[in-house]
């Protein structure tokens, strides 16, 4: 079942069109990755859906369909009720993600008290699940502030926070781009088991073609804010049509490239 | 850390607050157990030195210079206190909403402010009493409309640069109303900065209400206020002295704490300039 839907969307930057026809759904419970260089518009694409556009940013044409509803134009206040409920986001700055000066508890506590009316009991309990569910200890982070824990750990959290209502689409712009290798394994892989467990669908932004391989089912290639290619999985990586493409995918580094002794010479040199 | 919480009290945020918060509240309360009538006037007993009956003596009209002190204490550091309320309850809002709003409504609202900032405050308080004439009324509203400004432009400074940072976005992200953001994630940024300048301010404010009260744009008589009474003794402070001394002293050591205690905060909260 079709979940969001971009049609013709454009958006412009005063008069500069940043994000151009830019057009491609996502199913329920797909993983859909948005792949490109940095300021290709991927990030903006994402605003837009959950109408977090900058003042100066405005969608000039096109329409953005979620689970059947128009919500192109939504009133800030009909948005506030679809974000975090809905749609939810993971950003990549996990530093500046919690109020520095509020435990994480009390701001995941917040933020179900904004969507629903439980009592506290009820609430806490959601807010338990989802830190167990990224495998955090529970009870302590719940108590702790932001600055007591560290990078993965606040990520993971953030995590926990944006799945906490079961949302339908999990927005993640490149949520692991601040973390070391090792930890943004860890993160990718909890994010695939959330999304097998609540079945959301996941729009997973990167300009790391390593991390696209691994989880996603479609990929869609921007460049200067077009989509230059959309395709599974299979089909960008081993059968790439747009030379933009191409020049994606050697780009990543292998051990095999490196196998040859001479390349190696010269780049120690 | 509990230890280094226990040895360092004294060098805690909390600790010089409530000491001056204390010691306000002590001159508020302590013109509940004043020895006479401050207002009763005694022919009799004009200008008497201090002794054990009169602390400080009496004043011309016979009145004991104690109790008027204990309650122009009263009259003196409450009025401040009251602006100062005022004064933050229509400076720091104003100054959040211009910040979080930003765009033109922050630009015009700026230029009114940098009008009223324009004016040194003392000058325009003055002016302002002067203009809406003599009573507490007045000088309550003169000292306001010169103070307000500059406690939104801190806060709107502090909230423009917070609310920028990521975990506002995400706050937004997380469908929290605009007023729950600037409540419970912005407001706490200001308290610090507020707080400090509140208390630099009250010294400030205090001697402004004793300085217009003495030149009679204040307190009226007979209401003893410090200020006022300064202005009283005056004629009589060649045989007298007593009269202008005491409550001058009253001035100098509530404003001095003020000034102490605002300094000692400003270096806790590490606020800059």
């Amino acid at each position: 079942m079709l979940l969001l839907a971009v049609r013709h969307l454009h958006i412009y930057f005063r008069s500069k069109a940043i994000v151009k026809n830019i057009e491609f759904t996502i199913r329920q419970g797909e993983w859909f990755t948005l792949i490109g260089e940095s300021g290709s518009g991927k990030s903006i694409t994402a605003f837009a859906i959950g109408g977090l556009l900058p003042k100066e940013m405005s969608i000039a044409a096109g329409q953005i369909l979620f689970d059947n509803k128009d919500i192109t134009y939504l009133s800030n206040k009909e948005f506030q009720k679809l974000r975090g409920k809905e749609i939810s986001y993971v950003f990549q700055d996990y530093q500046s993600s919690f109020t520095p000066f509020m435990k994480i508890g009390k701001q995941m506590d917040e933020m179900i008290q904004a969507h629903c009316s439980l009592t506290k009991k009820e609430r806490r309990e959601i807010a338990f699940q989802a830190l167990e569910d990224v495998q955090l200890p529970a009870k302590r982070v719940y108590d702790s502030y932001p600055f007591q824990l560290s990078g993965g750990q606040l990520q993971r959290a953030s995590i926990a926070m944006a799945i906490m209502l079961n949302p339908k689409l999990l927005i993640a712009d490149e949520p692991t781009t601040a973390l070391d290798s090792i930890t943004a394994a860890h993160v990718l892989e909890v994010i695939a088991n959330i999304k097998e467990k609540i079945n959301c669908a996941v729009l997973f932004i990167t300009h790391d073609l390593r991390q696209a391989k691994k989880y996603s089912n479609t990929i869609a290639v921007m460049k200067q804010g077009e989509i230059v290619e959309t395709g599974t999985k299979e089909s960008i990586i081993h059968r790439p049509c747009h030379p933009y493409t191409k020049l994606l995918l050697s780009a990543v580094p292998t051990i095999n490239r490196f196998s040859s002794s001479t390349e190696l010479d010269l780049i120690l040199k | 850390m509990k230890i280094i919480k226990q040895t360092n009290w004294m060098q805690s945020r909390t600790f010089p607050l409530v000491l001056f918060v204390s010691y306000l509240l002590a001159i508020v309360a302590a013109s509940l157990f004043t020895p006479h009538d401050p207002l009763e006037i005694n022919m009799n007993d004009r200008l008497l030195e201090p002794s054990m009956e009169h602390l400080f003596g009496t004043d011309h009209l016979g009145r004991d210079l104690f109790s008027r002190i204990l309650t122009g204490g009263q009259v003196t550091v409450g009025t401040g206190l009251l602006v100062l309320i005022i004064v933050l309850l229509i400076g720091v809002p104003l100054g959040m909403l211009s910040g979080f709003i930003g765009g033109r409504f922050d630009r015009y609202f700026m230029r009114i402010i940098d009008a009223f900032l324009a004016f040194p405050d003392f000058i325009l308080a003055i002016v302002l009493s002067g203009i809406l004439g003599p009573g507490m009324l007045n000088l309550i509203l003169a000292i306001v409309v010169a103070k307000w400004g500059s406690y939104a432009r801190l806060v709107r400074s502090t909230v423009l640069s917070e609310k920028e940072k990521d975990y506002v976005l995400m706050a937004v992200v997380n469908g929290l109303s605009t007023f729950q953001i600037i409540r419970k994630h912005l407001l706490p940024h200001v308290v610090g900065n507020v707080f400090v300048l509140a208390t630099l301010d009250l010294g400030k404010i205090i001697l402004m209400i004793a300085s217009l009260s003495y030149i009679g744009l204040g307190a009226q008589p007979p209401t003893p206020e410090w200020g006022a009474m300064l202005n009283e003794g005056k004629p009589f402070f060649h045989s007298s002295p007593h009269l202008m001394v005491i409550p001058g002293i009253a001035i100098m050591c509530t404003v001095l704490i003020s000034n102490v205690v605002g300094d000692i905060l400003r270096d806790r909260f590490d606020v800059k300039g």
